[in-house]
């Protein structure tokens, strides 16, 4: 609905397919994390039996749901965000300032990646476990900083394509889609 | 010259203090120096002080070292049931080839020990009173560090898992039967509320955690001579009061509980026996198992008189 | 520099990159990589990474997601109009009854969501349509859903009282129990004014809702609102009766919601559930990104001795503590113009803490006041999330009459800050009586 009348290339259309499947996994790992919370509970209050992994395996998961799922509501434009200034600019500057916006945020998400390259290269390559008695390998969960940060870098390029092919009016719902129903604070 | 500290305490907490009489006895000594404290974990998140410091991205901190036992696996010795017996064998530790062997691992990572310090705690419950290992079967428990959770899971307890702040609620609601943290934690988190017996650190205790005061060496070694020496003779002052605090933080635990109307258990040396052999037959063989020269440097532990 | 110069920089800094319509999220990162590198060199930059990932590694957290699962596992059953079905029956000879009924509903939903859009668009699929059809004026529609909505954030479970308690080291479940008598002073302030509102437009309660129903057809639906009833003692005794900790609450919540929607009302398509967890999905990676951000922007205002500095200055000024609370007030109003309720809380609690309990305030019911601040944020421009919401299920009605039509319930949350600031007892009562004082 997003690709209007120009036909998308092939790498946007993967990158696009990256990000959906991206999504469906952060929502898997959301509801691994319910579930596991739920045989936590029962495993501690019904058979009285230690509990060592689940606390740690289930904020693991949150934060790697948070980091896959960038890329997947970027793809969705549901990240919110406050349009004042562009409502106040003629189409022109507001077609400048989408595009800074893109870049500026590109660059960001590109920053993250780079050094959440190096943590995750750090806690692999020194072999870092997190220190309770399941002692995860921390590389695990860390892997999610840079391939959450890549692939939204890697969407982000894509939308950047899309907005510089686009006209005006397409480029305002790529930078700040708000959608009605799902931004929920 | 500013340096940084961070750590977790509230300000009115003896590791606070204890950073706080460094900062103002090198801001006294006039060498151009200035500790700046950041207290309360604002600046960075109590577990992810350790690789900061590191990189010299912090120049200080005061930390439980075993919240880096993940990335050194020889720093779980320091909070290792019935290694330590008391305060004063825990000064006696802090001063001992095993701690030279602790020191050049900290050197490998670049990061010295300035104060040395150990603080106890005890065991609280709902369920009668811990004082030996039987006490804790089949009870439901939330220990503070691996060790201890190998240990108390070896004696028949069911371990969870779960944030410190959430212990009160746990207890309140019937979650948990018991736990085991610091004399300070104890007091702080007012868990003399919901608890019905308390074994206290005493003249036998089986929870030592060693919480040092640390700084990147690289920082150490770019300050002057005269900087240098502040620093040193500033944490020597700060060590002797450490241990004196140390010792009085059991005391208010003690007292806090006994006003609060909850019976109050002592651990014997006999008791103290009994847990470290049962150690002996969980925790320690698992760290062994883990570390890389782990029998080694146990055995020096375990060597300190 | 001065750190409180600093201060005002980053104040004006961020609002302009914030306000060019880039993500929260990436905003706050933008500003405070900014700054940090400019105030502190490169040796910060490596660190972003782990102090995002610190900021999220906390089990507390996880009741976001989980809460948000509850919310729209139910808004996608058809528990919401049977609720509001329910309560329209029993309420038809009230002066605008039929606002008040899907005030109720609102507020018996909120008891279920943690986010007051979910709350606003669970009740207003149904409530809007069937409000205007009856005749009542747009505006009074409109601003009743988007005003009721907002409850969910303050009548427990909450999403902004969890990030609030984390950002505080306060506890979760006290936070929670404080919030249900103001939760249940605004929604009878908002009735009140529903009623009176009718009144005034000439006793049209008769005229407005032609429809009449028997005893019988009102006992009848009682039985539609058990799954509710149900759902509500479940959590509540998850809570309290020692099975789950306050954070774990959250999952046996979610599970129960999902249940229910499964077993009671026919969600077994895979497709179905697949929406319920697309949506919980978006919406908690967003409020995540953003409380990950904002722990780096936090760490960059602490770092260059911002935060200390802004709250010694805050702390130093001679006047009078309710002089500083009307203050703190405009600021968090202003602030929540401007702001999701998250950011706000997350970059604010931690600074105003420390002053508000040095001034002698209580910082549950200092929750409670935030809390009602950030729920008119959700109703006034520029950013009001129920605003949107509204938008989306009623295209055709204008904002300005969705805003006009929220104003007087604006009203009624000021009138509420003022009622607590009188009886303090309101937010704080409930918690010692069921906790004991406060640690
Ligand atoms: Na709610
Ligand atoms: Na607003």
């Amino acid at each position: 609905m997003r690709q209007g009348t120009i036909k998308p290339p092939s790498w946007v259309r993967a990158i696009s397919l990256v990000s959906n499947m991206f999504g469906v996994i952060a929502a898997t790992m959301i509801m691994a994390s319910v579930l596991i919370t739920c045989q936590m509970i029962f495993v501690r209050g019904v058979l009285g039996q230690s509990t060592i992994w689940q606390t740690e395996a289930v904020i693991y998961l949150m934060i790697a749901a948070t980091l896959i799922g960038l890329p997947y509501v970027q793809h969705q434009r549901g990240h919110v965000g406050v349009d004042l200034i562009p409502g106040l600019l003629p189409p022109s500057m507001r077609r400048l300032l989408a595009f800074a916006v893109l870049f500026l945020t590109l660059l960001m998400v590109g920053v993250m990646t780079f050094y959440g390259w190096e943590m995750f290269h750090l806690a692999w390559s020194r072999n870092w476990k997190s220190e309770t008695v399941w002692a995860v390998p921390l590389w695990i969960p860390y892997l999610s900083v840079p391939l959450g940060f890549g692939v939204f870098a890697l969407q982000l390029a894509s939308d950047l394509w899309l907005a510089a092919k686009s006209d005006g009016a397409q480029l305002e719902t790529t930078v700040h889609g708000i959608s009605p129903d799902g931004e929920n604070l | 010259e500013e340096l940084r500290l961070s750590h977790q305490w509230a300000e009115g907490d003896v590791r606070h203090q204890v950073a706080q009489m460094v900062a103002d006895d090198v801001a006294n000594a006039g060498v151009d120096l200035t500790i700046q404290i950041f207290p309360n974990q604002t600046l960075f998140k109590a577990r992810e002080q350790y690789t900061p410091l590191s990189r010299g991205q912090l120049d200080m901190t005061v930390l439980p070292l075993s919240y880096a036992g993940g990335q050194q696996p020889a720093y779980n010795l320091t909070l290792m049931p019935g290694l330590v017996r008391n305060h004063d064998h825990a000064a006696r530790l802090s001063h001992s080839p095993f701690m030279d062997k602790l020191t050049e691992i900290m050197a490998g990572d670049d990061v010295m020990v300035l104060v040395h310090g150990y603080l106890a705690g005890g065991f609280g419950s709902n369920k009668g009173c811990i004082t030996k290992p039987e006490d804790v079967s089949g009870i439901s428990i939330r220990a503070a560090g691996k060790s201890f959770e190998q240990m108390l899971a070896g004696a028949g307890a069911s371990i969870s898992s779960m944030a410190s702040s959430e212990i009160y609620p746990a207890l309140q609601t019937g979650v948990l039967d018991a736990t085991n943290t610091s004399s300070e934690s104890f007091v702080s988190y007012r868990l003399y509320e919901q608890l019905k017996c308390y074994t206290p650190a005493g003249d036998t205790a089986l929870w030592f955690m060693y919480q040092p005061l640390l700084m990147n060496k690289s920082t150490f070694d770019g300050l002057n001579a005269e900087q240098q020496a502040a620093l040193m003779s500033a944490a020597e002052k700060a060590e002797a009061f450490y241990l004196e605090q140390a010792k009085l933080g059991d005391d208010v635990a003690r007292q806090a509980f006994a006003n609060a109307g909850v019976e109050i258990a002592e651990m014997s040396p006999e008791d103290f026996e009994a847990w470290r052999k049962l150690a002996s037959e969980t925790a320690y063989p698992a760290f062994v198992a883990e570390t890389p020269d782990g029998q080694m440097l146990l055995d020096l532990a375990l060597a300190v008189e | 520099m001065e750190p409180l110069t600093i201060g005002l920089m980053v104040a004006f800094a961020t609002v302009v990159v914030l306000f060019t319509g880039i993500s929260v999220g990436t905003g706050l990162l933008v500003v405070a990589t900014g700054f940090l590198l400019i105030f502190d060199g490169a040796r910060s930059l490596q660190a972003l990474p782990e102090i995002f990932f610190g900021e999220l590694n906390s089990f507390a957290l996880l009741s976001i997601p989980m809460f948000i699962i509850m919310g729209a596992a139910i808004a996608s059953t058809r528990a919401g109009p049977d609720l509001y079905e329910a309560l329209e029956r029993w309420l038809t000879r009230v002066p605008g009854g039929l606002v008040v009924s899907n005030l109720g509903a609102c507020a018996l939903f909120a008891a279920m969501s943690g986010s007051s859009p979910a709350t606003c668009a669970a009740i207003g699929k149904m409530g809007i349509p069937e409000m205007r059809r009856r005749g009542y004026p747009e505006e009074v529609a409109a601003g009743s859903i988007a005003a009721g909505g907002t409850l969910g954030i303050l009548i427990p479970p909450s999403v902004t009282m969890i990030v609030y308690g984390i950002a505080t080291e306060t506890s979760i479940g006290r936070l929670f129990l404080a919030g249900v008598l103001p939760g249940l002073l605004l929604t009878g302030l908002f009735m009140v004014w529903a009623i009176y509102d009718t009144w005034r437009r000439g006793a049209a309660s008769a005229v407005l809702s032609g429809a009449r129903y028997s005893w019988r057809e009102r006992v009848e639906i009682l039985p539609r609102v058990v799954p509710f009833i149900a759902i509500i003692i479940g959590v509540l005794y998850a809570m309290y009766g020692g099975i789950a900790t306050p954070s774990e609450t959250a999952a046996v919540g979610a599970l129960l919601c999902i249940a229910v929607a499964i077993v009671v009302y026919r969600m077994y398509r895979a497709a179905d559930l697949w929406v319920v967890l697309r949506d919980s999905t978006r919406e908690s990676v967003m409020i995540l990104f953003i409380i990950g951000a904002a722990g780096v922007f936090s760490f960059m205002l602490s770092s260059l001795f911002v935060t200390q500095s802004v709250a010694q200055w805050i702390a130093a000024l001679e006047v009078n503590r309710w002089v500083l609370m009307a203050v703190i007030n405009l600021f968090l109003l202003v602030a929540g113009f401007f702001l999701p309720p998250v950011a706000v809380i997350l970059m604010s609690a931690p600074i105003l803490l420390p002053i508000i309990t040095s001034a002698g305030f209580d910082p549950y019911w200092f929750a409670v006041i935030v809390t009602i601040n950030m729920e008119i944020g959700l109703i006034t421009p520029p950013v009001g999330l129920n605003l949107y919401v509204i938008n989306g299920i009623a295209p055709d009605i204008s904002l300005r009459k969705i805003l006009v039509g929220s104003l007087p319930f604006v009203l009624c949350m000021a009138l509420a800050i003022v009622i607590l600031c009188i009886f303090p007892g309101l937010a704080t009562w409930l918690p010692e009586a069921v906790m004991g004082e406060a640690i």
